[in-house]
């Protein structure tokens, strides 16, 4: 008979693998916290030193970076538009994707699923050769370096892969369910909202943040439509800092860490429902 | 006027067709079951009746109102699925309340059927908790009352008690008859089980392969099985078969099957004069199959020996399997029975209660 060989025993055998696992986490994190560390060291010692050098006497560190990014170069205008951008960018291709990857899982209608097929097949198109063609055709909407236009560039983008991932999802859910609320006297528009979404938190939840950190860092899609200097998100103006200054490090990792706080905050508010989502995906495939 | 009338309704899947030509009237206040195997097309009436399947041919008549176009949700019928399809976030209350929010009744009204229902149901003490809190008894009830709070047309059940332990099911079978005459409503319930049918149901009609058998009372299905299919499916346990020739005997008529012989009672003989030489399917009840031992007085009987293969023991009654030749049967005899497995007994075959069916048609004969 095998006996329990006790808790120090399990615990021995377990540290060879969490010893690892600890260590490729804290390999992952030096060139973030190196960015850290860079964000409060003077200018003058950033552009002769490493930042390891920092935890060296003398200890010099300084919130003069902060002080800067934030009071001067437009960065909290700029956090304001990122949030201008964000927000309406996350929420309307969201709106947009569930009703549609509703009609597609549980609506019957003639070319149902060659119509989700070519929605899907947009996956495989690269958002550059999109460009021209769009800021022509916001151009012609006079929608150029305005939010609703930027809004409706994130709305199309991010579509064909919400589209995927929620048909799928919403695919999953009992048949019975919405059956009886067809028959408990609900429209399509009731069970979507009254049915639909309640049951689909986690997939909602998790694409949310998917599509709001994919909006948040966006560069590109800003760089082209937007154009206008008081309307730059983030992204645009920490990258007109390079421009600007260079070398000048310091700010650009101040910059950095302050435009990661939000999305920051975000993840670790729906990270559990991030969790919920991979792993519901994957059970249900 | 019926409250539920099929004509001519045909439903096909691709090219599989699952009801085919069903013609079928339920009357006001009439609980009709919908019995046969799995895949028999049972659960596709009931969905084409609720407006979630389209048919392809025939027409669909709700009161004296064709509804083939109509949506689910203007039929006015309440169903309660065989997963009961509750609402996992809302409570039970909101559950029973969500159809008469939708049809925006006011809300002292919708307090006032759900809190009456509940307590018809026995389920008042529940109704703020989710269905995830609930037993499977319990949630079967939820989805009862959802249905009868919104006093449909018509109710329609699907399996409702295939999800319930034995003992539940004998229990939840009694309710629903009870909630049937209580209401008056007119119910049509799909199942699976012959046992469930009968009991419940005023009507019964039988499905095999998308084609109605034979709609009755119980009783008319129990005593006079138009085919094969409704003869072996009604009834438990199952009819007995044997392939026997008709053979004359003087004045009278043989069914012979090599390993026995019984004769065909005085009055069942014209039916079959014309199948004389000839192969028919004979088949008779495992409770019209007695111990000769163990007679009930005044019963006219045809002893057939045959051999003791299994015996269960039910307590008021047990269940011989028996061999008569080559071909199996079953009896179900008196308790008192000494039969034991391996002996031979005389076994005594009630011919006043045998069916004769057309071994090409199926059909019954006499």
């Amino acid at each position: 008979m095998k006996r329990d060989r006790g808790w120090p025993v399990r615990l021995l055998g377990r540290i060879p693998l969490h010893a690892i696992v600890v260590a490729i986490a804290l390999l992952w994190m030096v060139p973030t916290v190196g960015l850290l560390v860079s964000s409060f060291r003077p200018a003058a010692q950033v552009a002769v030193t490493g930042w390891w050098t920092a935890f060296q006497t003398p200890f010099q560190f300084t919130l003069d970076n902060y002080q800067a990014v934030l009071t001067q170069n437009g960065m909290a205008r700029s956090f304001v538009n990122s949030l201008i951008i964000s927000v309406p960018g996350t929420i309307l291709p969201l709106l947009v994707a569930g009703l549609a990857a509703y009609a597609f899982a549980w609506m019957k209608f003639p070319g149902r699923e060659v119509l989700f097929t070519i929605v899907v097949a947009l996956l495989v198109v690269p958002i550059q050769t999109t460009l021209i063609p769009v800021l022509r055709l916001l151009a012609d909407a006079k929608l150029v370096g305005t939010f609703p236009g930027i809004w409706l560039a994130h709305t199309a983008y991010g579509l064909p892969l919400a589209v995927y991932l929620l048909r799928n999802f919403f695919a999953t859910l009992p048949r019975e369910l919405i059956e009886s609320a067809y028959l408990d006297g609900a429209s399509h528009l009731r069970v979507f909202f009254r049915m639909i979404l309640p049951l689909s938190v986690p997939a909602v939840a998790s694409l949310a943040l998917f599509q709001f950190l994919w909006v948040w860092n966006d560069l590109l899609v800003a760089l082209v439509y937007l154009q206008i200097p008081s309307r730059a998100p983030m992204t645009l103006t920490i990258n007109n800092l390079v421009n600007s200054f260079g070398t000048e490090w310091q700010l650009l990792t101040a910059a950095a860490f302050v435009s990661m706080i939000l999305p920051l905050i975000v993840f670790i508010a729906l990270q559990r429902y991030f969790v919920e989502g991979l792993v519901t995906g994957s059970v249900k495939g | 006027m019926a409250a539920v009338r099929f004509e001519h309704v045909t439903k096909t899947f691709g090219k599989v067709v699952a009801v085919r030509d069903l013609s079928l009237e339920v009357a006001h206040g009439e609980f009709v079951a919908l019995v046969g195997p799995s895949g028999c097309g049972k659960t596709t009436v009931l969905r084409l009746l609720a407006g979630l399947e389209e048919l392809q041919e025939g027409a669909i008549y709700i009161g004296e109102r064709l509804v083939n176009n109509v949506p689910p949700r203007d039929r006015d019928v309440a169903m309660v699925f065989q997963s009961y399809a509750l609402y996992p976030h809302m409570s039970v209350f909101d559950n029973m309340a969500f159809g008469l929010t939708l049809r925006k009744m006011p809300r002292p009204e919708i307090e006032r059927r759900v809190r009456q229902t509940a307590r018809i149901l026995g389920i008042e003490e529940l109704l703020k908790r989710r269905p995830r809190q609930l037993s499977g008894g319990q949630r079967q009830r939820v989805a009862l009352g959802r249905a009868i709070v919104r006093e449909p047309a018509a109710f329609l059940l699907d399996e409702p008690l295939s999800n319930l332990d034995a003992k539940l099911r004998i229990q939840t079978r009694a309710e629903i008859s009870r909630l049937h005459r209580q209401l008056g409503a007119t119910f049509i319930s799909v199942t699976h089980d012959q046992t469930e049918a009968m009991t419940m149901a005023d009507r019964i009609a039988a499905l095999n392969a998308g084609i109605l058998q034979q709609v009755g009372t119980p009783q008319e299905l129990y005593d006079h099985p138009v085919n094969l299919f409704v003869a072996g499916f009604i009834g438990s346990p199952a009819m007995n078969f044997f392939e026997v020739k008709v053979a004359a005997a003087g004045e009278g008529l043989l069914l012979e099957a090599g390993s026995f012989r019984v004769p065909v009672p005085r009055e069942r003989a014209p039916a079959l004069a014309d199948w004389n030489g000839k192969t028919v399917i004979l088949g008779i009840r495992p409770e019209d199959i007695h111990d000769s031992l163990f007679l009930p007085p005044g019963l006219p009987v045809s002893l057939v020996k045959a051999k003791v293969d299994v015996t269960e023991l039910l307590g008021n009654e047990v269940l011989l399997h028996m061999l008569v030749g080559d071909k199996p049967f079953l009896a179900r005899v008196d308790s008192r029975t000494r039969a034991k497995p391996g002996q031979e007994i005389d076994t005594a075959f009630n011919m006043s209660k045998m069916h004769v069916f057309d071994p090409a048609s199926e059909k019954a004969i006499a």
